[in-house]
């Protein structure tokens, strides 16, 4: 299957899968109109004001009409009003999406620099004791869930040495020093997750034939390793990377408030307390679009790395 | 005490002349007769060094920026704010007609003198002619006729409107002159109007202050986030004493204090909205913060709705109280930081406050009142709270929980998130809300108890209660209205309404050079008078 043909179909699903969600949402949050008259005009609001608004805004129409044209303004960019914030929905997010970008970004540094070069360390030679080593930190680091380091990295770095600021507001513009907590409990806990995938690929790879081939022939260890190991090594911890993507850029919602950093997981925790119900609606589709862009995005990464593999096949 | 005078000039009330007889042979305590002469118009000036005030001693230094953890809320109308975060935001641009201080004392403020009737129903207040608008246009009657017939209006939504259902005038007399006539004595007036959502908008208020934040208030509003700050600058042309700090700045840290702590630890913020008991022990390690405490009447009202099954059988909701531990509740939920409470919502530390004496736990009794209600094999209850203030209020329940279970009463814990507890807070039938700290029992009293009351959560009716509660209102001797108290609280005592199970103390915490921060028991942040070291 040609690459264009790929993109096509794979964007084809990606719609379908959009719309289907998007019904689901809708369903979830909007089935009931009395309910979401109280959510926008709020609980002191009156019968006579919420009949009033439920009319003026076309929930007299049937739930099939009112999720096509809701569907229509997604598409077209008119995604409400936030009933807490009292902002255009999409002015909200846009800012938001790109600060958790920015987390994400440098999260994502952190995993795939330590953890790809942990893991291809230990598996160069198994059983030795850096790979020992290496295995317990990737163990120890991938047992603390996000929520546990946090604290323990605040109460180090920041009550006890005084050397990093607590919360990562970002309130005055970009702030390092502000990005390294949080950057490190993401990090520090997929890095080991990663370290112990990309190892356990490495000793895979590094018992193959061509590898052993190479070995025969007088090849250097780090050339083994850089020419002929590492390419077909990252395929599986490639996968584990893709699968962090949606969840540092929508799912990271501990870290994000914890330091109180205003991403996009702080807004979708917001959104969720206050039945925000059009920020909630949003929040969901852009999560479920981080989702299917980051599978296309996996697929097209592992035909770079192997191009044997068919994308046209079916998974 | 000759010296006494009004702050306009007329003669002293009868009523204040008989307190200043009654505080010179000793029959009422200083606190209790500067606070009913301040109620009569009397200018008693400052009330003396108040706990939880950060270096008053030392001269103030103008200028700096001062960063307050504190959530961001929309500010919308001053008269429908049910947060006092967001009345905090509205109180450094607009005021009050008066001031109560950190020792409940009341002071002018947009008003600068009052006087009332002698049967205390007509009340004049003479404004502050100084007083202009951030947008130039002077402060005139009209202003405060406007807000109060917006408080009172069929159609208001506001709690001002049971706070104040006596008001049934207000008029113009003079160019700086209002009058208010009430239909039954009021006698703290004045105190309730320095009530959180009393604060004077324009006249010309449209519905939305944040798009048009026009205020006679020291600072003038920047800027405003909901859910990430709001910006305060110094108005040079205040009408009044200009406040110190050049700038202020409102910071949303999310709910979780410990990032509050951690943000003062490490100076992105100087002064905390509020701690609790969770994050006491993290305060006391940290050397470079100032720990503030307090006492103040804020309490949980775990709440009975007398009108809902099985609640309106009074024989339940007597069991459910003589189940209830109080003092296990204060020992375990809030580490014994606090004062008991006896199930009447009246505070030692309210002025008011009457010693009826608490009934005491007895389970037997509990389980008998049951089976006589028809529930000889227990019953199961729904709680619903929201730890508004913090997990302190889930920890209550659960002891709670744990009692009621000794009656038979099997407790479902119906925990929600804060925001999605305030939709439902009075609509559920048994649930815990967060009471914030009033100067006086009557005001809170009279909000949460009286028939038909707008925040009357329990639906509490009894024209006994009112008729006891109008007289307690209308007494200004401190004596009299502790006496008439007595009857207030024994009825909703023996109403069995709530368990009120104890007053925790107040904690917050500031940065080491802030000078001047009041811990006001109503968390009513003024920040005109707080300054940088």
């Amino acid at each position: 299957m040609s690459l264009g043909s790929f993109l096509m179909r794979k964007t084809a699903i990606a719609v379908a899968t959009m719309v289907a969600v998007s019904f689901l949402i809708f369903l979830a949050l909007e089935v009931n109109i009395e309910e979401v008259a109280v959510k926008v005009l709020g609980q002191y609001s009156t019968a006579e004001q919420r009949a009033a608004w439920l009319t003026q805004n076309g929930y007299d129409d049937p739930f099939l009409i009112r999720y096509l044209r809701w569907l229509m303004n997604f598409v077209t960019g008119d995604w409400g009003q936030s009933t807490y914030f009292r902002a255009p929905v999409m002015e909200m997010i846009l800012p938001r999406l790109a600060a958790s970008a920015v987390l994400a970004g440098g999260a994502l540094l952190v995993i795939v620099v330590f953890g790809l070069s942990l893991g291809v360390l230990a598996g160069m030679r198994p059983g030795s004791l850096l790979d020992r080593v290496i295995s317990v930190i990737s163990v120890v680091t991938t047992s603390i869930p996000d929520f546990a380091s946090a604290v323990f990295l605040s109460g180090i770095f920041v009550f006890w040495l005084g050397l990093l600021p607590g919360a990562s507001t970002m309130i005055s513009g970009f702030s390092l020093r502000e990005l390294i907590l949080p950057v490190s409990v993401l990090g520090l806990y997929s890095m080991g997750y990663l370290a112990r995938v990309t190892r356990a690929s490495m000793v895979d790879v590094m018992g193959t034939h061509y590898v052993r081939t190479a070995r025969l022939k007088g090849a250097s260890l780090s050339r083994i390793v850089l020419r002929h190991a590492l390419r077909n090594a990252l395929i599986t911890p490639v996968t584990v990377i893709m699968l962090q993507l949606p969840w540092l850029l929508s799912g990271v919602i501990v870290v994000e408030v914890f330091y109180a950093y205003k991403g996009f997981g702080t807004l979708l925790y917001d959104a969720a307390l206050n039945q925000d119900i059009y920020l909630i609606e949003a929040c969901a589709m852009i999560s479920v679009l981080v989702v299917v862009v980051s599978q296309i995005l996996s697929d097209l990464i592992y035909g770079w790395l192997n191009p044997r593999i068919d994308l046209g096949a079916k998974a | 005490m000759d010296e006494f005078k009004t702050l306009s000039g007329t003669p002293l009330h009868p009523q204040a002349k008989a307190l200043q007889q009654r505080f010179a042979t000793g029959g009422i305590d200083r606190r209790g007769f500067l606070r009913g002469m301040a109620w009569l118009g009397v200018a008693v000036g400052a009330a003396g060094a108040a706990p939880g005030l950060l270096h008053a001693q030392e001269t103030p230094k103008s200028g700096g920026r001062l960063r307050f953890a504190c959530q961001i809320q929309e500010i919308t109308d001053p008269m429908m704010a049910t947060w006092i975060e967001s009345s905090n935001l509205f109180r450094n641009c607009l005021e009050f007609l008066t001031f109560v201080d950190e020792n409940n004392i009341t002071h002018p403020y947009l008003a600068k003198s009052w006087t009332a009737s002698d049967d205390l129903t007509v009340w004049d207040f003479d404004l502050d002619e100084r007083a202009t608008w951030s947008n130039g246009d002077a402060f005139l009657p009209e202003d405060v006729i406007f807000n109060i017939e917006r408080w009172i209006a069929p159609d208001s939504q506001s709690s001002n409107k049971s706070a104040f259902e006596a008001i049934t005038k207000v008029e113009k007399t003079g160019d700086h002159a209002v009058r208010i006539t009430l239909s039954r004595p009021v006698a703290s007036l004045p105190e309730q109007l320095y009530s959180h959502t009393c604060a004077i908008a324009h006249r010309g208020f449209a519905g939305n202050w944040a798009e048009n934040p026009v205020g006679t208030g020291p600072f003038s509003l920047v800027n405003h986030e909901v859910g990430r700050q709001a910006i305060f600058r110094k108005r040079e042309d205040y009408w009044g004493q200009p406040a110190y700090l050049d700038e202020l700045q409102y910071i949303d840290l999310g709910a979780d204090i410990t990032t509050h702590l951690a943000a003062l630890s490490s100076g992105q913020v100087d002064v905390l909205y509020r701690a609790t008991i969770a994050e006491y022990d993290l305060m006391q390690s940290l050397p470079n913060i100032q720990i503030l405490t307090g006492k103040a009447a804020h309490t949980l009202a775990i709440r009975m709705q007398v009108d809902q099954a099985p609640f309106d059988d009074i024989r339940v909701r007597k069991a459910v109280q003589l189940a209830a531990d109080n003092a296990q509740m204060l020992a375990i939920a809030y580490r014994g930081e606090g004062d008991l409470g006896a199930n009447y919502h009246v505070s030692q530390v309210q002025a008011d406050y009457a010693p009826v004496e608490a009934i005491g736990r007895d389970v037997a009794a509990a389980k008998a009142l049951l089976a006589e209600a028809g529930y000889p094999d227990g019953l199961d209850l729904e709680l619903t709270l929201g730890n508004t203030q913090g997990k302190w209020e889930q920890d209550t329940a659960q002891v709670l929980q744990q009692n009621l279970a000794e009656a038979g009463i099997r407790l479902k814990l119906n925990v929600l998130p804060a925001s999605q507890y305030w939709p439902i807070w009075d609509k559920v039938p048994f649930g815990v809300t967060y009471w914030a700290h009033r100067p006086l029992g009557t005001m809170t009293l009279d909000l949460a108890y009286r028939s038909g009351g707008a925040w009357n959560e329990s639906h509490y009716a009894n024209p006994a209660f009112d008729a006891a509660l109008n007289k307690a209102m209308a007494l200004v001797d401190p004596e009299q209205r502790r006496a008439a108290m007595t009857e207030v609280e024994t009825i909703l005592r023996d109403d069995a309404v709530l368990v009120q199970p104890y007053w925790p103390n107040r904690f917050s915490a500031a940065a080491p050079n802030v000078r001047g921060f009041v811990l006001h028991p109503s968390d009513f942040f003024r920040m005109d008078g707080v300054w940088l070291a």
